[in-house]
């Protein structure tokens, strides 16, 4: 099984920047949409709409790199370069940084860390979904919610996490694969 | 304090937190931080921010509860107080430890693997031109009329091609100035890992276990 080298950190960590700049500029987006949401009580679904914007460093390191763990160090990079840029949550950052990594790699791990196809980044979208609803079900409420809601708010995410997550993240693996940049065991 | 030990209580204290429905000590851990702050000179305009963002999520949160939950009053306040806790121990952490200094001490204190630490503060330090590099790719997009958006597959993964090079490129400039993984190195500069940092590691657990579970409000 591949291990970890300088170089594979480095290109996970710098991978976590560019997805952390590029996202950047969603933030407007979120506050804006929170903010047109929360009069009707639906802020959360602004969370829940983005969740997968945001969990995209996951399936991508984690598709680009193909090491165990390079999902989870993808998502926590992420999370550290957010707090040291500002990032409001500080610290707490981390641990939804490992939440979402450890959400995402659950699919690869799935899959053996041998499959690099659509079924893994399926099997991606519903783990992170599932763990990162876990953490809210706890960490926001969302235990509290009415059930309908509650699942309203689920299945959002997952289509959220799905489109980012699975959908974009295959079409740029597939860019990626047509410019022959990826690792030999890539052709699923 | 030790960054390492400082950044462990704070995520643990965070997570128990997060489980746990104590206003009482929510208040007394949102106090803690703010003195810890003002201590630690911030500067007023960050504070206001890390004040006037988080009343807005947590308000809305609260709001979103009420309309479409049923949840008590009292986990309402936890979860509101629960908001401010992340926002200003987190803070605490970011407002006095430098990324520099969190890597030496987990490379030293926690026996991270070098090629972790270094690793990480070599792309860390592309931070600038990582930015520009983005705003270049966009532009350059433009120049040809067509516009990048987040959804713009386009965008990632001429970013990631970018980072591919990149970190190949820092990773040799690593390997000729004599940087070899694994290898035994000595520190230019050492952090401290005192007793006393680890007094203030495990009273203020302590103290937290005694606020969660003495049957506080």
């Amino acid at each position: 099984m591949a291990r970890w080298h300088v170089k594979d950190i480095i290109l996970v960590t710098i991978l976590a920047i560019f997805m952390g700049v590029i996202f950047w500029v969603t933030g407007p987006l979120y506050t804006v949409l929170g903010a047109a949401l929360a009069p009707f009580g639906l802020q959360p679904m602004a969370n829940d709409l983005l969740l997968g914007l945001w969990c995209m460093a996951g399936p991508l390191a984690g598709f680009v790199i193909r090491i165990p763990g390079a999902a989870t160090l993808g998502e926590l990079l992420g999370s550290v370069v957010e707090m040291f840029l500002g990032g409001m949550w500080g610290a707490a950052t981390l641990i939804s940084g490992v939440v979402q990594g450890v959400g995402s790699e659950l699919g690869f791990v799935l899959t053996g860390y041998k499959r690099y196809n659509w079924l893994t980044l399926v099997l991606s979208a519903l783990t992170t979904t599932l763990v990162t609803f876990g953490w809210d079900f706890f960490r926001s409420g969302y235990n509290k919610y009415q059930f309908g809601f509650m699942m309203v708010l689920l299945i959002t995410r997952f289509i959220s996490v799905f489109v980012f997550g699975g959908v974009l993240t295959k079409l740029i693996t597939n860019l990626l694969s047509r410019a022959h940049v990826l690792s030999p065991r890539a052709n699923a | 304090m030790n960054p390492t030990l400082k950044l462990a209580v704070i995520v643990l204290i965070a997570l128990e937190v997060s489980f746990t429905q104590v206003w009482a000590v929510n208040v007394a851990l949102i106090v803690i931080g703010l003195i810890i702050l003002l201590v630690a000179h911030i500067r007023l305009r960050t504070l206001l921010w890390l004040t006037v963002v988080p009343l807005f999520f947590a308000s809305a949160l609260v709001w979103s509860l009420m309309l479409r939950g049923n949840a008590t009053s009292h986990f309402l306040i936890v979860l509101f107080t629960r908001m401010f806790v992340y926002v200003y121990l987190g803070a605490t952490f970011t407002q006095t430890t430098a990324p520099l200094e969190l890597t030496r001490s987990l490379e030293q204190n926690a026996k991270l693997p070098s090629k972790f630490a270094y690793g990480f503060l070599a792309a860390f330090n592309l931070f600038p031109k990582i930015r520009a590099e983005v705003a270049t790719v966009r532009a350059a997009a433009l120049m040809r009329g067509q516009v990048l958006h987040v959804w713009s597959p386009q965008l990632y993964f001429k970013v990631i091609l970018t980072a591919m090079t990149w970190s190949e490129q820092l990773a040799d400039a690593m390997t000729s100035h004599g940087y070899v993984e694994g290898a035994p190195r000595t520190y230019a500069l050492t952090i401290p890992l005192k007793p006393r940092d680890w007094v203030y590691f495990t009273g203020s657990l302590v103290l937290v276990q005694v606020g969660l579970f003495l049957g506080l409000p």
